[in-house]
């Protein structure tokens, strides 16, 4: 977005304004798709061809070697209306779930997550589908939570068709609750440097299970034209020349670096040390380097979170980069909190102390769908960091096996067009869902959702306030 | 209250088997018979359901018509076709496509038995499987503390009828089942789907909707059972098309896609659904989100009073979705002059919508209704407006768990559209729209269903959902629907063992 100025006092200039837009194009699949359902044609079947004009999708067709005779079903087409089975004259034919499909996925990490996944990064479009809600009522984690909405009382924001905007953009720093000017109105508060986002989405490499430098090149370039930030081990991101890029490209630094021989690349804006005892020294002498770069201290989330995160905070740590594990809970931990309480505590902390805007926290883990992004933010963070839903974007099938060469889905042999585009569909897929949900809670801007616990139902509450007064229902307890 | 009674029970439609071959697809268990069958016969002679047919001169048996199979159970029976096979070749099992129909919200059990209402009009009973999903929450974790039963219950006896309007204004509209049919626009669904709709809902005294797509001159003759919805596409909304109901329903936002305007993707706005919306034919259709002429309550007075202006005669409803101030909204609406509020919870059916707000916008209606009624109750209003609940309502159970909670009906959609042989694959949103011929305006596939006998299953449907709930009421010693209303304490949440809360 940005404003011409006018040259003179008389002269017009007519004002561009461009609106931020994730532009996408259908990055077709390259692995076999998964069958959610497969047709099992039994010995009895005639040929007799009835399922073929009974199927609208194609399912059915005569083989072509032999026209005599029906060919396999193309189950990946089939959508589960069971018209075939209907109208086959001899019952031959069976619907079964897919066994591929079945055994596919675990945790919050679900078949249906995943297989949706893969359709959005294919496509780049919101999954649009007939037929109401058909899944649990409600779950663990961010399954407990439902976004609020707007009507009547108040405006909604109609941002996806593009008929209002509906601003994503987020900055990474310290904000500084004041301005100071000297009498001369020259501004003394010194800015602390800042790095604007226009999604509160990064992508964060760490923690893939394995990944080739085509993989990290495409990631970096959907970086660029998505407007965010490639988050890597400092060996292993990509060398680039143009500092544009490298600007793009956030190095962590493990445990132990020695910040006094760090170096970083021409052009980075930002860089992440691993938490460790000695936190505060490394940021100051990294500080004293490298005083316009964004640091950010990434750290396992446990129970004394937020008290670290207030720590940081005093001690102006620009990000908070606080990780949960695959299923959204605090590492390490068999009765860790969910991602869910865990930000919550986080941030009522901060705004407790009157530090909220002193530090930006990004949260990493468990974020396996489009609602994920908005739900953490109500939550309380500010950006999100996406790690494993960047390999499922590739068609990962999250076998957990992935030594190279073994992999169903060659992921090492993706190139770099392809992993930019599903990468880039991805995140402008989310990116419209985090329209649709901020359109009808009526807000204009994604920062305003930061934190916004009231306009969030969560499970528990809605159950006791619901239920209480009945025999077995929520108490207090 | 006796007259009131009198009407309830008047000339309410009988039942009328309407089977449906194509329906009977379904089997629980599968017979498999391996190559090693000799053909001898001897299940055949064996079996007393008919699985295994053997038909004199053929060389080999029939493959098992395994829609009969009373499934592993029966090997207690002398006759199990398993344990009697000279050549082991048999085998029962599961069945695979029964585990592939349903979903945790629509479970199979439950689809099965809509099905079986609709073709029949016999009653579940008050412990079928099928009266309940396996969501894990909600509407399934609540169960009636069911007395035992004294006596059978007489249907004539028990009054099952609700008020529309509890005003001092306008015509009072009293129908004998407490639901009556949610908007499914022209577009999402054909025509016949339509027509069969407001053919039963005429039957039943009762309602339906025309949704947001218009108003299509086959509804004409259902007019007095037919709602006009006006929604935020304004899509057809005409001075005649309000002037001729009864009811004007106002669509503030709907509980699949809360917040979002109703979506019909290119393909299925044919020309015929394009001319109905006066919208160019083969795009995409998004209605606005909201009405952007209201802003607050103050406008939605506005807009109540300009449909009162139209049309003066009629009730009007407001149907909104379910957020946090959903009780604010309500009491709003009663003070902005409406008649019904229409709660439309967040798991509702629809014809398209993201999947992510299906989920994740705004609440489950079970939070809602008692949220709402309690709300009501102490502002001193609730016997001065209807509250209806949608969204998730799958049976007639569903509707007495919505009315104890403190709603006074129900409206249906999904429900109706099962009993017309929906399968719920939930592919109604793109390409040529429905397979099965319910929500499609495809000219071919269309013809796969039928207005009359549509009608006539969705009456059979009614029928048994009014015998469960005259049955549910005779177990509590009630002998009206009304008596049931805001009675948590005949439920239990099945969550925490009864004992736990008990002081």
């Amino acid at each position: 977005m940005s404003l011409a100025h006018r040259s003179t006092a008389w002269e017009v200039v007519p004002l561009t304004y461009e609106r931020y837009h994730v532009s996408t194009k259908s990055v077709p699949n390259r692995a076999a798709p998964i069958p959610k359902f497969v047709i099992i044609r039994s010995d009895n079947c005639i040929n007799c061809g009835k399922c073929e004009r009974a199927c609208i999708y194609g399912v059915h067709k005569r083989s072509e070697q032999d026209p005599r005779k029906m060919a396999d079903p193309i189950n990946n087409l089939c959508k589960n209306c069971f018209r075939c089975i209907q109208d086959c004259p001899q019952r031959a034919l069976a619907m079964a779930p897919g066994p591929d499909y079945k055994s596919l996925g675990r945790g919050v990490w679900t078949s249906l997550r995943i297989s949706t996944i893969w359709g959005e990064s294919e496509t780049g479009k919101i999954p649009v589908l007939g037929a109401g809600y058909r899944g649990r009522f409600a779950g663990p984690g961010f399954d407990g939570m439902w976004t609020d909405m707007s009507e009547i009382v108040r405006p909604t924001r109609d941002g996806i068709h593009g008929r209002e905007y509906i601003s994503t953009s987020v900055d990474i720093g310290r904000k500084p609750q004041l301005l100071e000017f000297s009498a001369d109105g020259a501004m003394r508060t010194d800015m602390p440097p800042i790095v604007e986002l226009q999604v509160p989405v990064v992508m964060d490499a760490t923690r893939l299970r394995s990944f080739s430098d085509e993989m990290l090149a495409g990631f970096a370039s959907a970086a660029r034209h998505l407007n965010t930030l490639l988050i890597a081990p400092v060996g292993v991101l990509p060398e680039v020349s143009d500092s544009d890029l490298s600007g793009l490209l956030v190095p962590v630094f493990p445990e132990g670096t020695d910040p006094r021989g760090l170096m970083l690349a021409r052009g980075t804006r930002m860089a992440e040390l691993t938490f460790s005892p000695s936190w505060k020294q490394d940021l100051k002498m990294f500080r004293s380097q490298y005083p316009f770069a964004v640091v950010g201290i990434r750290m396992n989330a446990d129970k004394n979170v937020e008290q670290r995160v207030l720590e940081m905070a005093k001690a102006s740590v620009d990000v908070a980069h606080i990780i949960f594990d695959e299923e959204g809970v605090e590492p390490d931990n068999p009765e860790g909190r969910h991602a869910k309480d865990s930000l919550r505590a986080v941030h009522k902390a901060l705004v407790a102390k009157a530090l909220r805007d002193r530090i930006t926290i990004i949260s990493g883990g468990g974020i396996a769908a489009a609602e994920h992004v908005p739900k953490t933010i109500i939550c309380g963070a500010d950006v999100v960091a996406l790690e494993k839903a960047l390999a499922i974007a590739l068609e990962c099938r999250d076998c957990v096996t992935c030594s190279k060469g073994s992999c169903p889905v060659g992921l090492h042999t993706a190139p770099r067009d392809w992993v930019e585009g599903r990468v880039t569909n991805l995140v402008g897929a989310w990116r419209d869902q985090l329209l649709e949900v901020l359109g009808a809670m009526g807000l204009r801007e994604v920062r305003r959702l930061r934190g916004e616990v009231g306009r969030a139902i969560f499970f528990e509450d809605v159950e006791r306030e619901a239920f209480a007064d009945m025999t077995g229902g929520a108490t207090d307890g | 209250m006796a007259e009131g009674k009198a009407v309830c029970v008047k000339d309410l439609p009988e039942a009328i088997v309407v089977p449906s071959e194509h329906l009977k697809f379904v089997n629980r268990f599968t017979v498999k018979r391996a190559e090693t069958c000799i053909s001898c016969g001897m299940c055949a002679s064996l079996c007393p359901y008919g699985v295994h047919k053997r038909i004199e001169g053929h060389a080999k048996i029939l493959p098992p018509d395994d829609r009969k199979c009373i499934g592993p159970s029966c090997e207690v029976n002398y006759f199990f076709c398993v344990a009697n096979c000279p050549t082991n070749s048999l085998s029962v099992g599961p069945s695979e496509t029964f585990v592939s129909l349903g979903d945790p919200r629509w479970s199979s059990e439950m689809i099965l038995a809509t099905w079986a209402q609709a073709e029949t009009g016999k009653p579940l009973s008050l412990d079928h499987p099928g009266n309940i999903g396996m969501s894990g929450g909600g509407f399934d974790k609540l169960f009636f503390k069911l007395p035992e039963e004294k006596s059978k219950a007489d249907p004539d006896k028990i009054c099952t009828a609700i008020d529309l309007n509890r005003r001092d204004s306008v015509a009072k509209i009293r129908i004998p089942v407490p639901w009556y049919g949610g908007g499914m626009s022209f577009g999402s669904v054909s025509v016949h789907t339509m027509v069969a709709r407001a053919k039963a809902a005429k039957m039943w005294g009762t309602f339906t909707c025309t949704g947001e797509g218009g108003y299509p001159e086959a509804l004409a003759p259902y007019k007095d059972h037919v709602i006009t919805q006006i929604a935020t596409g304004l899509f057809g909304v005409r001075e005649e098309t309000i002037q001729r109901t009864p009811i004007v329903e106002f669509k503030y936002a709907q509980g699949a896609k809360p917040g979002l305007g109703g979506h019909l993707l290119h393909d299925k706005n044919t020309p015929e659904v394009a001319r109905m919306r006066e919208a160019v034919p083969y795009t995409s259709l998004f209605s606005p989100f909201p009405f952007h002429s209201v802003y607050s309550v103050e406008d939605h007075k506005k807009h109540l009073d300009w449909a009162h202006a139209i049309n003066p005669k009629a009730l009007l409803s407001v149907k909104v979705s379910t957020p946090n101030d959903v009780e604010m909204v309500s009491v709003g609406s009663y003070y902005a002059g409406a008649h019904i509020v229409h709660l439309d919870g967040g798991y509702g059916g629809t014809g398209a919508a993201p999947e992510i707000a299906k989920k994740n916008i705004a609440m489950p209606i079970e939070y809602a209704i008692p949220k709402v009624h309690k709300f009501l109750q102490n502002e001193g209003i609730r016997d001065k407006i209807t509250l209806l609940a949608s969204g998730g309502l799958r049976t007639a159970m569903d509707i007495a768990k919505a009315v104890a909670l403190g709603a006074d009906g129900a409206v249906i959609g999904t429900a109706d559209l099962v009993a017309l042989s929906c399968v719920r694959c939930g592919n109604c949103e793109s390409g040529r729209g429905c397979p099965r011929g319910i929500a499609t305006t495809d000219p071919v596939l269309d013809k796969l269903t039928n207005a009359d006998w549509g009608a006539e299953r969705i009456s059979n449907l009614y029928r048994a959902w009014r015998l469960q709930l005259c049955d549910l009421l005779n177990r509590f010693d009630m002998d009206d629907i009304s008596q049931l209303r805001g009675r948590t304490d005949l439920l239990r949440h099945a969550d925490r063992p009864a004992k736990e809360v008990r002081k």
